[in-house]
């Protein structure tokens, strides 16, 4: 999806800009970190904007140095995207969030789009989140995403083109998985073992 | 005083110990001086770029190309200014694939 989007943006003076939660690093996942991770690549490519170097300079003169605040990222954020004409920032798995980063996160992506009304938006995540995204974004698109048979086997045949045994397949022993995977879908709300490396996050 | 400022600044994998060093198109920044790459510890730690490759890397084309030919898709992707269509929100149970949309 980001990749479908940066293909476009060569096209375009448009920016895609992406941030993956992660439970395992909570943490130091703050909003703070997470607006200036999204900052660092809108400004990472076309040299460093003059506001942010001062910025950094005035934090160094401080004994030991300061870290940025959440509203000086949002300010230098702010000034970054007008510089382009359009910013694309997509978020992936809100629910690893800490809860108390969820809403200030979600507060903070809300006073982007009304400063800069074209920036969009794109966020995954667990549906339980969905009622915390539209306390900001009443009127967000949802799309539920369910694994369907043609991506599991689609999948499958992948997976055992690559077999590292192939003299232990056969055809109709390849058939037969396909088929009792595919056969015990409807069972599951998450798939099976075998299916876990894609199906990781 | 320069070397100081970033030693809270650990650079973390964002969960992506093994992800391979590959050069793609995505965000990857040239830094111009050491300054540079002092500025982009000292605004965040995190680099989500790390993930995004080990991403890439484990998807394979053929899987939810279908989102981009939807509807709600073309409503936000060419969406008008204002508030209305700004979020597009993939929602979903773990391991249904919400990560490797493309």
């Amino acid at each position: 999806m980001i990749d479908t989007l940066c293909d476009q943006a060569k096209e375009e003076d448009l920016v895609v800009a992406c941030l993956y939660c992660d439970y395992r690093v909570q943490q130091d996942q703050t909003t703070t970190n997470m607006m200036g991770a999204i900052l660092k690549q809108l400004v990472g490519r076309g040299g460093i904007p003059e506001d942010i170097r001062e910025a950094f300079q005035e934090a160094k003169k401080v004994v030991g140095g300061t870290r940025p605040l959440l509203e000086d990222q949002m300010r230098m954020l702010k000034i970054a995207i007008a510089s382009f004409s359009q910013v694309f920032i997509c978020i992936d798995a809100l629910d690893e969030c800490l809860p108390k980063n969820l809403l200030e996160l979600l507060e903070s992506l809300r006073d982007i789009s009304r400063e800069s009304p074209k920036t969009r938006i794109f966020l995954t995540g667990r549906p339980h989140v969905k009622e915390a995204i539209q306390r900001y974004f009443a009127k967000a698109i949802v799309i539920p995403i369910s694994p369907n048979q043609h991506d599991i086997r689609n999948y499958l045949e992948m997976r055992l083109d690559r077999d590292d045994e192939p003299e232990a397949m056969n055809n109709d022993l390849r058939a037969d998985i396909v088929r009792s995977i595919l056969g015990n879908m409807s069972d599951m709300c998450v798939c099976v073992s075998p299916l876990s490396t894609m199906y990781t996050y | 005083m320069a070397q100081t400022i970033n030693t809270n600044a650990v650079t973390y994998g964002d969960g992506n110990i093994n992800c391979p060093n590959i050069n793609n198109s995505y965000n990857t920044n040239i830094y111009q001086s050491d300054e540079d790459a002092q500025i982009m510890r000292w605004l965040s730690p995190l680099e989500p770029g790390n993930r995004h490759d080990s991403v890439r890397t484990g998807r394979f084309n053929g899987v939810r190309d279908w989102l981009l030919e939807t509807r709600q898709w073309r409503e936000w992707r060419g969406g008008e200014d204002g508030v209305d269509k700004v979020v597009l929100f993939c929602s979903g149970n773990p391991g249904v694939g919400k990560t490797y949309l493309r």
